[in-house]
């Protein structure tokens, strides 16, 4: 056993592994303890040899930014080992994802909900963009909740450091209902703005309590958000008709947000409109969206504490809801203890059930994969 | 046609065609009419709150100065002068034309203009003078309760705005009282000022809330159709195909009456149910229930943890902000010439900013600068993680 096998197994040690959370296209997922502290955490066995390159290009990605970044709202790398010839990856364990705190009804979101969400997201990006990364896959399921209420940014298997002047990178990034117009156009160089666009949509998203701009395709994306936004003019965002991918999509007029978000301030809308910027080096950037007034006026952004969450409404539900949660979604008992209940709960308030029990399938190892893939 | 008409054409005034066309409106002695038959706007007069001013108008009017009674003359319009006499316009026309004259009422000598007569509101016109005094008062004694520090002085100060109301409106000392208002209206000039501003800003609030709330009720209103116009079409179209069943297929009729009930009471229960959530969906503002759930949102008692005031950052990274600063001409390398003469300007559409690329270079130089050598290693000794991760990282 040489010096870096033994390493490598000393540090194996300290992580228990316990039952499997889920599963994603390149990992496994499984909880976990620390063994000295018995500390929560999520390991994340990523598949290796299935790939004709070896890893997964985003299990590096992923690794080589988390390892990088240590801050508040960021989803933190504790370890990284092998085992046999997996890689496994240590992160923070997170109980729920800020979509699924947007989807359940029986939540109330306050403005000042809505405030400290936003400034802990925007303090998490400023931080990857301060250290030149671009996260470009911000959706509210890749904002997990920590059990204290804290927003982690996690799910770098997209992200890469700015490019180098001069230097292409690929504009098939981001999930479409968050990407700006630079990349549906086609713009293979682009900066942090893009970040920030995918920021706004999930503000409006916060607001609205369903996605903002949501397209079927593309195309139907751009023509949704001219829709909302109107066309965009040469003056507004010079160059676009340029780009490579561009098509006109139509002409349609200008509407005030106002008429939209009718009980938003109007600090909340000027900030609102200007992450939503058409051009992008006009678009706030992250440094600058937390100087901004919305974050200074009256209510003071809620204390993470005081933050709606969906555990705590699955506490006080009897255990037998429990138990039926637990056979319809077949992965073992202690899968993520908010998952359950919010399936009951989307079942309570909406009427179609079948619809509403594959879905509730469906995000449920949509989001073990979020919650351990980060 | 009315003579009054061609009286204002004599003058060299614009007669407007179908202007008297409103035959019957004589008969209607209840409802205010304004039948201008002179082209002077006159102003004034007592404004409801929509904005209008209602005219006061009855069959007995006659002008106590040419006597023309509505009998004679339906077009008549009395108005009302500052020493509150009734007129009617050609009277005030004949009399005001070529500019101030004394009121033609015996034993009243108050010079007139023409444009400060104004129309009648109020029968009573002692009614009509008390409501113009108060509200002129009004405007110059707006303090309140707030501007004073007891309840005792609060009431002096009212009984004081009182006494004056009553003085000008009974026509009491009436250069004393002008004098008290004067003297009032130099002292007090900032807080008046300042109160206007208040009642201004209370109105515009009011009046946004107001438009709030109706565009609320015709949000639910378009939707309450919509659902109406959905249902409605859904029960056609099962009409429809209940009678092609009928039609086409070969079982009991009975049977499919019944199956047919079945669907739709179903339908229609899913229908009710789904409207629920939609409303909870697209009525987050006004949903009744919604509102049940803020409160209870609102009344938790969890405010043990106070909510912080916003700090932009919680860590102090921007100790390396003062190392440097960008020239703002920017910088001549190979690097990034291609994005300085990007001609087509693929690279500034998209949002690349050459000035990132050379904020990360520069920010990489001198980020180590002030950090202090390794000694402090040995003091503080590291976790075991720690010291593996550079074997790790070297693997």
């Amino acid at each position: 056993m040489d010096a870096v096998e033994r390493e490598n197994f000393a540090r194996q040690k300290r992580w228990a592994k316990e039952q499997k959370v889920g599963e994603g296209t390149y990992a496994v997922v499984y909880r976990g303890r620390e063994v000295s502290t018995g500390r929560r955490v999520a390991i994340k066995k990523i598949k290796v040899g299935q790939f004709k390159d070896g890893l997964d290009m985003s299990a590096i990605r992923e690794v080589k930014y988390l390892r990088e970044l240590k801050h508040p709202n960021v989803i933190e790398l504790l370890d990284v080992f092998s085992s046999k010839t997996n890689l496994n990856l240590v992160l923070e364990f997170l109980d729920s994802d800020l979509e699924m705190i947007i989807k359940d009804r029986s939540l109330v979101f306050l403005p000042a909900d809505i405030k400290s969400w936003m400034a802990m997201t925007f303090r998490g990006l400023e931080f990857c963009h301060r250290n030149f990364i671009l996260h470009r896959d911000l959706k509210p399921n890749n904002l997990l909740i920590a059990s204290d209420g804290q927003l982690k940014i996690a799910d770098f298997g997209l992200a890469r450091d700015f490019a180098d002047p001069g230097y292409k990178m690929t504009c098939q990034v981001i999930t479409r209902w968050y990407r700006p117009p630079e990349l549906l156009f086609g713009s293979r160089y682009y900066s942090s703005a893009v970040d920030i666009w995918s920021v706004g949509c999930i503000f409006a998203e916060l607001m609205l309590r369903t996605p903002y701009l949501a397209g079927e395709s593309d195309m139907d994306q751009l023509k949704t958000i001219f829709r909302a936004l109107g066309t965009p003019t040469e003056q507004e965002w010079p160059g676009h008709t340029k780009l490579p991918d561009y098509v006109p999509v139509g002409q349609f007029p200008k509407t005030p947000l106002r008429d939209l978000f009718t009980a938003a301030s109007a600090d909340t809308l000027n900030l609102l409109s200007k992450c939503l910027l058409y051009e992008p080096r006009k678009r706030i950037s992250a440094s600058e969206a937390l100087h901004h007034p919305y974050f200074f006026a009256i209510p003071h952004p809620s204390h993470p504490s005081k933050l709606p969450k969906c555990s705590t409404q699955m506490a006080p539900r009897p255990l037998e809801e429990v138990d039926g949660n637990v056979d319809m979604t077949s992965a073992g008992p202690g899968v993520k203890a908010a998952a359950p209940s919010k399936g009951k709960l989307k079942r309570k308030l909406t009427s179609p059930m079948e619809e509403s029990r594959a879905r509730s399938i469906a995000r449920k190892l949509d989001f073990t994969k979020q919650a351990n893939s980060p | 046609m009315s003579s009054k008409s061609n009286y204002g054409w004599l003058q060299g005034r614009t007669v407007k065609k179908g202007s008297h066309s409103s035959s019957n409106s004589h008969t209607r002695s209840t409802t205010p009419q304004v039948q201008s038959t002179s082209s002077t706007i006159f102003g004034g007069g007592i404004k409801d709150p929509s904005g209008r001013t209602s005219e006061y108008f009855s069959m007995d009017d006659q002008c106590p100065v040419c006597k023309s009674d509505r009998y004679l003359n339906p077009k008549l319009r009395l108005l009302v002068s500052t020493c509150y006499h009734k007129m009617c316009e050609s009277c005030i026309d004949r009399l005001f034309t070529l500019g101030p004259a004394p009121c033609p009422i015996p034993d009243c000598k108050t010079v007139l203009r023409k444009l400060a007569f104004s129309p009648q509101t109020f029968e009573d016109l002692g009614v009509e003078k008390e409501v113009a005094v108060r509200r002129r008062i009004a405007k110059e004694f707006n303090k309140r309760a707030e501007d004073f520090d007891d309840l005792r002085s609060y009431n002096d100060y009212l009984e004081e705005v009182e006494d004056i109301a009553f003085n000008l409106i009974n026509g009491i000392d009436i250069e004393a009282t002008e004098a008290r208002i004067k003297a009032y209206k130099a002292a007090n000039a900032a807080l008046t000022s300042l109160n206007l501003q208040r009642e201004e800003a209370e109105a515009l609030a009011l009046k946004e809330q107001e438009e709030l709330d109706r565009r609320e009720r015709e949000a639910r209103a378009s939707q309450l159709a919509q659902q109406e116009q959905q249902e409605r079409e859904e029960r056609l179209r099962e009409e429809q195909e209940l009678i092609n069943k009928l039609e086409t297929s070969q079982k009991d009729a009975h049977k499919i009456v019944a199956k047919s009930r079945n669907a739709a009471a179903k339908r229609s229960s899913a229908r009710a149910a789904s409207s629920n959530t939609t409303s909870g969906l697209l009525g987050m503002s006004f949903g009744a229930d919604y509102a049940k759930l803020l409160k209870t949102r609102t009344n938790k008692v969890n405010n043990n943890v106070p909510d912080e005031p916003h700090v932009p950052f919680q860590d102090n990274y921007y100790a390396y902000d003062d190392l440097f600063t960008l020239r703002p001409e920017g910088y001549d390398d190979i690097f990034s010439e291609a994005v300085r003469k990007d001609r087509e300007g693929i690279m500034r559409a998209g949002g690349y900013r050459v000035e990132e690329a050379w904020n990360r270079a520069l920010l990489s130089a001198v980020a180590g600068m002030d950090v202090f050598p390794l000694s402090g290693l040995d003091s503080e000794p590291q976790p075991s993680g720690e010291d593996g991760d550079v074997v790790m990282e070297s693997v």
